[in-house]
């Protein structure tokens, strides 16, 4: 079968879109066939079991920590209402504009034995100088502390959709057969969006594992920290890479593995009449927990960092907010929207060949771009420096005037590898929610492959396109390493000034565009929140019918 | 002598090399007919009219509509060469398009032209006043009227439906059904219906297949068709 | 759709153009942070005439930048804080040599490259800090690097992390002056004598005797400058002035120090590069530099700023050839990865 569609375009394109994109991840794993430096022996026998030991540790600390505060709080503001829970449902989303590595200094400053937090203490009941109140956080502790409170979202955004459009009677019976609220929770609400859940808890592990800001400042060795001693401190970059290729497979892995998990439900049908959950209104007690389980993330995510942030600003590092800035914060928005254009577009043409000509080997594939999310930006910034300068000898020293290398092309070919999964999780989940008899039926009515997209595929993935929007928009203006690199000359984005500084702790410093990070990333989300509310279909006419998150 | 629509030659199909869902079906249609296929589920019934629109791709055998080869092991025409139309039993109505315009989907021309033929089908099925609201405003058998009413809308050779009514309750079923059977008859439509429900057969077709096991078990004139209780299927007198 | 191929377009003209650039320029690729960096580079556009355009990073990921962008590069100038990068960017081939009058006049040959291929722009020392309220007069009598590890400092010593190249440079030049064996029992014995587990900048190390979590801190010289001069804040001024900074090993090998550096890439513009190092190393320029970053400057004449100066500035130096840091970078590395540091 596959020779004949050979030249469908709906094969080819994708498969040239991703042969481009995939190169940089190649690269890096290719390196694993290449020899083996004697630091291996090192590595091996001193610093790779307990590199393996944190990470692991963080990973199931995380994974807890993200699915209790992600998927609990989805499910309170989907099915109750409760005080403040029209500004929670969507509040639950602002952590995305604080990276973990600026939570991580935000801790440090409150709770290291003589930070803010604990001077505050001592000072409040007039404690001795040595009394130290908070626990200790630079550990693996308060390394999955903090992913927990910056990645939950993702967990959340999606429980929230699948919540949305979880068919309401599975609920009603759970509440006619005498089960308790938490019992319909977790014997029929999770079960019913696990797949949802991992798809979440994917983009979070992956954001985890790529990690280096949070855990060197908390002084925790992961192996992506180990990465970076095998190039920065062995002076080995060959043998970091292969480290980077390593934890690929194992992500690869994973990510075959979750696709092989729900390849039943892969072409199974969604409904194209969305059933509302009535939200019971809670009570008391019940109120009280509700309220406080889902205003404690925001509070710890995203208020309290800031509160600590400005309070720096404010008394060191005013002067960040000058006529540059404007330049700096308008670099940061340009490239966010255009790789968030780009990944969703690109998003969009996979998943619906993949849909449209149930192309498996592309199926399979896409997993290696998506894998790019896991890749610590440095490493996979050169590989797609490597793929600039190939091209450039290639065609473009040859037959034009200009050069890629060191132009913005490279910097957001880098972002948008790093950041595809996170448009490819919510189109692709997107997909699975449009019926198939829809494809059916708009088949038999004269439709085309481009038709079809266009006026049926795209409409109904309004939403979803939104929502990828947002994960990468927020993505983008947080992420460093990439961003270092390959920009261009004296080209500026607030992550570059931020990890300057930051990265050598000059905390003081860093506050001021780390606030300005936030409140870059904050802008989209806030309206590309009221955008998807909008954006559901027949939404104006039956308000109550769409709930907005 | 009536013009042959439909032809199946000896149509197998299997899922898995092992699972043999269809094992040798032949099938004529003629113009105007309408045919009901029967048979408990999982007998393959669905997976024979999903092979005739050319959703599937059969393992063996051949298909021609109105005399040209749509599917055998060298030909394939896609769905949206077939000149079909489909009817689903979940409707599935387009979310985000009125009801207007889910009718006029399907059709070519100028804009008050196929606004015009729309409309008239709508009327036909008695839904014309629902044309600017969405699909998720009507009941469900007013959804299905509408469905019907898009897949008639550019005139296809033959209408396929898929257990068309069994979402519907009973006393809305056979109001359909009676309606449907009219409009089909005074419009020339050809028609396959896939149904479990013996009454759909024998008030709406003129010719009756039992598929058993992946074969036709029994066939002949829907009239002819009487329920076995006991068991809950049928057999042809 | 239509909009979002619009944009597309229009987006692609707009990125091939930030690439074109100015004829008269000078390319920098810097793994130094500093704001006042920027206000000497303009200095020198002011002067000269020539643009300075920078990418800053982490020096390693620039250097490996420049390996792959190989003969295509656009860097003219490889700046670095730490004296390992330059000698790895040598040993890779990257740098030629600096043909200029000012620099075999103004720096010592071992703040140089072998071939000049690079030159020392500012110096810092690693230095201890100790709490004079614990820590004796005898104690302190020609206290080394390496009488860290004696029994009598046991749980009193706070140092960084051993990921810190400030760190991995200080271990390196024991390594080149006592082999690996004996440095590799000396940090076993300085990492039981630790107060806590590594943790925090050099700030940190700093604070934690101020606090009394430790007695003696091991920390780059410019920091309590840093502290004192107020730019932290109040609450650092104060930890400051409790402890006291003090210049090891004077009777010894003097005390370890290290360099910010710039190196001359094969880039395309050789000519601008050298007077962008030479200005670098003007009386002007160095004044800047040593007044904003606290740092020791390279050429003679210039005084340190007084904050760091009033601790005395004749203090002996570790004449260990700076390049050797970057020699024996990975068994340091390694060493310290085996004691736990």
């Amino acid at each position: 079968m596959f020779y004949k569609n050979l030249l469908d375009p709906w094969i080819i394109l994708p498969t040239i879109l991703f042969a481009l994109f995939v190169v940089p991840v190649i690269w890096i794993i290719s390196s694993l066939f290449g020899d083996y430096s004697d630091n291996w022996t090192h590595i091996y026998n001193y610093t790779l079991s307990n590199y393996i030991y944190n990470t692991i540790f963080i990973i199931i600390g995380t994974s807890i920590g993200t699915l209790i505060i992600g998927v609990g709080s989805a499910w309170l503001v989907t099915t109750y209402n409760f005080t403040g829970k029209n500004i929670l449902e969507w509040a639950l989303l602002l952590p995305f504009a604080v990276p973990p590595y600026i939570l991580a200094y935000t801790f440090t400053g409150l709770f290291d034995s003589y930070g803010t937090a604990n001077n505050l203490i001592r000072d409040i009941f007039s404690l001795p100088h040595e009394f130290i109140f908070f626990p200790k956080l630079r550990n693996v502790y308060g390394a999955a502390i903090v992913f927990s409170f910056t990645l939950y979202p993702y967990v959340y955004l999606v429980s929230r959709m699948a919540f949305i459009n979880q068919s309401r009677s599975i609920l009603e019976v759970g509440r006619t057969l005498g089960f308790s609220k938490f019992q319909v929770f977790y014997k029929l609400g999770i079960p019913s969006i696990r797949p949802a859940i991992i798809a979440g808890l994917m983009l979070v592990l992956m954001e985890t594992i790529s990690d280096f800001g949070a855990v060197e400042h908390f002084s925790v060795n992961t192996f992506t920290t180990g990465i970076f001693s095998a190039w920065f401190g062995l002076y080995d970059f060959h043998t970091a890479k292969q480290l980077a290729a390593l934890l690929l497979i194992v992500v690869i892995t994973f990510l075959i593995l979750e696709k092989y998990s729900r390849r039943k439900n892969r072409y199974s049908s969604g409904s194209n009449v969305f059933s509302p959950i009535a939200a019971e209104k809670l009570k008391g007690s019940k109120n009280i927990f509700a309220s406080l389980f889902c205003t404690i993330p925001v509070f710890i995510g995203f208020v309290l960092p800031n509160i600590q942030l400005a309070y720096w600003a404010l008394n060191y590092k005013l002067d960040f907010f000058n006529e540059k800035f404007i330049t700096t914060a308008w670099n940061t928005f340009y490239l966010a929207i255009l790789t968030a254009i780009i990944c969703a577009v690109l998003a969009i043409i996979i998943n619906f060949s993949i849909r449209y000509r149930k192309n498996k080997i592309l199926n399979i594939l896409s997993s290696f771009l998506t894998v790019g999310y896991a890749v610590p930006g440095l490493i996979l910034a050169l590989g797609v420096s490597q793929l600039l300068v190939f091209m450039d000898n290639l065609l473009f020293r040859e037959y034009l005037e200009f050069v890629l290398t060191g132009s913005l092309v490279g910097l957001i070919l880098a972002f948008v590898i790093k950041s595809f999964a996170l448009a490819n999780s919510t189109i692709e989940s997107g997909f699975l929610r449009i019926n198939n008899r829809l494809d059916d039926v708009a088949k038999t009515l004269n439709t085309s492959g481009w038709k079809l997209l266009t006026q049926i595929h795209l409409p109904l993935l309004t939403t979803s396109f939104l929502t990828s929007m947002i994960l990468v928009v927020s993505e983008v203006i947080k992420e460093l390493p990439a961003s270092l690199i390959l920009r261009p000359f004296n080209y500026d984005t607030l992550a570059i000034s931020t990890y300057i500084y930051a990265a050598e702790e000059r905390m003081f410093d860093a506050a001021a565009p780390s606030i300005a990070i936030v409140g870059v990333g904050l802008l989209p989300i806030i309206i590309l929140s009221r955008l998807i509310v909008k954006s559901r279909p027949g939404y104006r006419n039956n308000d109550n019918h769409y709930q907005s998150y | 002598m009536t013009e042959i629509i439909l032809e199946i030659k000896n149509l197998r199909h299997s899922f898995n090399t092992d699972m043999e869902v269809l094992k040798g079906i032949n099938l004529n249609v003629s113009r105007g007919e309408i045919v009901s296929i029967l048979g408990p589920s999982g007998c393959g019934k669905t997976t024979l009219l999903r092979i005739i629109a050319g959703l599937e791709n059969q393992s063996g055998g051949t298909v021609n509509i109105s005399d040209t080869i749509v599917s055998d092991s060298k030909n394939f025409v896609p769905t949206e060469k077939r000149d079909i139309g489909l009817v689903v039993q979940e409707r599935a109505l387009f979310p985000h398009l009125t009801i207007i315009k889910n009718v006029e989907f399907g059709l070519k021309g100028r804009r008050d032209e196929k606004y015009k033929t729309a409309l008239n089908l709508l009327k036909l099925f008695k839904v014309d006043v629902y044309a600017n609201n969405y699909p998720h405003e009507i009941s469900s058998g007013e959804q299905q009227r509408v469905a019907m009413a898009r897949a008639m809308a550019p005139n296809p050779k033959i209408l396929l439906m898929d257990e068309p009514f069994g979402a519907l309750d009973h006393a809305l079923k056979s109001e359909l059904r009676d309606e449907t059977k009219k409009i089909f008859k005074d419009n020339g439509t050809t028609a396959i219906i896939v149904s479990h429900d013996f009454e759909d057969a024998i008030s709406m077709s003129d010719h009756v297949l039992i598929i058993d096991d992946g074969l036709v078990a029994q066939e002949g004139p829907a009239k002819d068709l009487i329920p076995i209780t006991r068991n809950n299927s049928f057999k042809i007198a | 759709m239509n909009l979002i191929t619009r944009i597309l377009q229009v987006s692609m003209a707009v990125l091939i153009f930030s690439a074109s650039s100015f004829a008269n320029e000078v390319n920098l690729y810097s793994g130094r942070h500093y704001d006042s960096d920027e206000k000497l580079y303009s200095k020198f556009t002011a002067e000269t005439g020539i643009k300075v355009n920078v990418v800053s990073g982490k020096g390693k990921a620039l250097m490996q930048q420049i390996i792959t962008e190989g003969n295509s590069s656009p860097a003219d100038l490889f700046v670095t804080v730490d004296a390992g990068n330059l000698w790895k960017a040598q040993k890779e081939g990257l740098f030629q040599k600096i043909t200029s009058s000012t620099v075999d006049s103004v720096v010592p040959k071992n703040l140089r490259g072998p071939n000049n291929e690079w030159v020392a722009l500012a110096k810092r020392a690693r230095i201890m800090y100790y709490n004079p309220r614990t820590v004796t007069e005898a104690e302190l009598d020609g206290l080394t690097y390496e009488d860290l590890a004696n029994p009598e400092w046991n749980g009193r010593v706070v140092i960084r992390k051993s990921s810190n190249m400030y760190n991995q440079s200080l271990v390196a030049s024991l390594v080149a002056n006592h082999g690996v064996d004996a440095t590799e029992t000396w940090a076993n014995e300085l990492v039981a004598n630790m107060a806590r587990k590594p943790e925090g900048n050099d700030r940190a190390q700093i604070m934690a005797v101020a606090n009394g979590e430790a007695d003696i801190a091991v920390a780059n010289s410019y920091y309590i400058a840093l502290m004192l001069s107020g730019k932290k804040g109040t609450e650092q001024q104060a930890a400051a002035n409790k402890v006291v900074p003090f210049f090891p090993s004077q009777n010894g090998r003097g005390t370890h120090i290290n360099v910010s550096g710039i190196g001359l890439l094969k880039g395309p513009n050789t000519h601008n590069a050298v007077k962008l190092i030479d200005f670098l190393l003007s009386e002007e320029a160095q004044n800047h530099i040593v007044k904003n970053s606290f740092e020791y400057p390279i050429r003679d004449g210039v005084n340190a700023h007084p904050l760091i100066a009033q601790f005395g500035t004749d203090f002996k130096q570790d004449q260990t050839p700076v390049s050797s840091y970057g020699e024996f970078n990975p068994d340091a590395v390694k060493l310290m990865e085996r004691a736990g540091w």
